[in-house]
């Protein structure tokens, strides 16, 4: 399980926030001595770290700095701070991303798991039950059946699998997909969802894909 | 300075000049003096008193003339003391001593302000910093408990930011130079970052949201230019017609620009309004339907996108569509010192 620091002062939004990733399979740790907070880091050694840049006795950007110096832990900086050379300046101290305040939390995971993906190299091939997924390619596999899914199908298929068994709201599904400059409506994804099930049903799933209303869809 | 003027200026000075050469002469006729001294002494007296009247027109009219044209000709005239050398008349020193220490009384005064200002500034900022803190607490906890008020709660969420941020740019547009940065951005990240953020906002009030070939790199700062695009997505979901409403956004090049377009099939802007939209607390007569509006937005934009040095219009036709373009430039200079 990877394991998540956040350093942020605000105890309000390090709760809600712990929530958030600890529903999403992380394990989290949280920042409490701001005063030796290198130290803090070492000796918990995240797999990564969403840092805001308005904390105490150290400004962000310099507790960035001095971290690079020993360290590559993937850093997010999370900050209310907007300008495009705050953005930069960050950058150039070796961040790996910078979101700033408030954000879309749905977002957030997408940008984690995108470093973590980025670290880990690409992974191509998924698989669920008999399936093989390769996404660089478009298709579902079962044996000598393939079908192809578009980039939307396989956007949304995919990020069921890597959410198997658990609940996905449309909302989820819908910043995922515009987040990949797919801006469809509230239609178009109902049309995506019904064709990627008549794909699945060729490929002899029939219902993998739940509907639980008014929440979203889950994959068994 | 003007010689006529000058004249009139002295005309007491040349009345009294005349009234004694009268008196002289006439004294020199009743001790008959001999005819040819008295035309000896009129020439004297006449030489002098035209070579006096000259010099002291000329030398008055060299530091005048510079002081009225250097006024002139600055753009920022209250520095015109600094064009000039002291002048060596005693009139000129009083009125250049007087001048100066006006010049230094202002510039306290006016500094004192800009201090005020920049203090304003600094203060907004900070706070805009601090309210942020809360917004993203809302928007986080919101996020953790799901129900149906779920998308209304954060589409209020959304406008307490948009109108927080708005202040925030208003502050950066008005007192900065040096807040924005400029840099190689792509387009469609942008639109994509903008069009995430009014994700809800646009679902909730069905608007098709389309993007089509913005596959451009521009020379912008990203943060300043996300915050004009939001603010022109906004009015298009604000003053958007009832059904089958869509925004367009695209984008074409030209030989030294590249011209980004959003587009809406919403309720139009007479033309009576259109050349007033841009300016200060304009609300028109969209404004006056739909309430809540405080005419800044597009006024902060432009004000934006001028410091930035793109050019922003709007076309627009009533009931049919609004268009807004913003041109950026191609800076051949920058792409060859890349």
């Amino acid at each position: 399980m990877k394991n998540i620091m956040i350093i942020e002062d605000d105890e309000i939004i390090c709760n809600e926030l712990t929530n958030i990733l600890e529903n999403s399979g992380y394990k989290v740790s949280v920042l409490t001595n701001f005063k030796d907070s290198l130290e803090e880091i070492k000796k918990v050694s995240p797999d990564l770290i969403l840092l805001d840049i308005n904390i105490p006795y150290i400004n962000g950007e310099l507790l960035l700095q001095n971290l690079r110096k020993t360290s590559t832990i993937p850093v997010i900086m999370v900050t209310s701070r907007n300008s495009e050379s705050d953005e930069v300046l960050s950058m150039s101290y070796g961040a790996d991303d910078y979101i700033t305040k408030p954000y879309n939390p749905t977002i957030l995971l997408l940008r984690i798991n995108a470093i973590f993906k980025r670290i880990n190299g690409y992974i191509d091939n998924l698989t669920y039950k008999n399936l093989n997924i390769d996404i660089g390619k478009g298709t579902v596999t079962n044996g000598n059946d393939e079908v192809l899914l578009t980039k939307n199908e396989m956007l949304i298929f995919s990020y069921l699998v890597n959410h198997h068994n658990q609940m996905v709201t449309r909302d989820e599904l819908m910043t995922l997909l515009w987040n990949n400059s797919e801006f469809i409506n509230d239609n178009a994804l109902t049309v995506n969802i019904s064709r990627l099930r008549t794909k699945l049903k060729e490929l002899g799933y029939d219902n993998a894909i739940e509907t639980r209303k008014g929440y979203g869809y889950i994959l068994l | 300075m003007k010689f006529g003027k000058y004249l009139k200026d002295n005309l007491f000075n040349i009345i009294s000049f005349f009234t004694i050469y009268i008196f002289i002469i006439l004294l020199f006729i009743a001790f008959e003096i001999d005819f040819s001294l008295i035309v000896s002494i009129t020439f004297l007296l006449f030489t002098y008193f035209i070579i006096n009247l000259l010099y002291s027109y000329f030398r008055k009219k060299y530091f005048y003339n510079n002081l009225i044209f250097n006024t002139e000709k600055l753009d920022k005239s209250y520095l015109v003391l600094e064009t000039l050398n002291k002048p060596n008349f005693y009139e000129g020193e009083l009125l250049w001593d007087i001048l100066y220490n006006i010049n230094k009384s202002m510039n306290e005064n006016v500094k004192n302000y800009e201090l005020q200002v920049t203090e304003f500034k600094e203060y907004i900022e900070l706070w805009i910093h601090e309210v942020k803190i809360p917004i993203s607490s809302l928007v986080l906890m919101i996020h953790n408990h799901k129900d149906d008020l779920n998308r209304r709660l954060i589409e209020q969420t959304k406008r307490i930011e948009d109108y927080v941020e708005q202040v925030l740019f208003y502050v950066r547009s008005e007192n900065s130079e040096k807040d924005y940065l400029i840099t190689e951005n792509k387009l469609s990240k942008l639109i994509n970052n903008v069009a995430i953020k009014n994700k809800d906002y646009l679902l909730e009030s069905k608007i098709d949201f389309i993007v089509e070939n913005v596959d451009y790199t521009v020379l912008t700062d990203s943060k300043w230019l996300e915050f004009i695009l939001n603010q022109i997505i906004n009015n298009s979901i604000k003053y958007k017609k009832n059904n089958n409403s869509y925004i367009k956004l695209f984008a074409y090049e030209e030989k030294n620009k590249i011209t980004l377009v959003i587009e809406d099939n919403g309720i139009g802007i007479p033309s009576a309004d259109i050349s007033r939209v841009f300016d200060k607390s304009f609300t028109g007569h969209n404004g006056r339907i739909k309430t809540k509006s405080t005419g800044m937005g597009l006024f902060i934009a432009k004000n934006l996108c001028n410091k930035l040095g793109h050019k922003i219009f709007i076309e627009s036709k009533v009931s049919e569509y609004t268009k807004v373009y913003i041109e950026f430039s191609k800076n051949e200079y920058y792409s060859v010192l890349k």
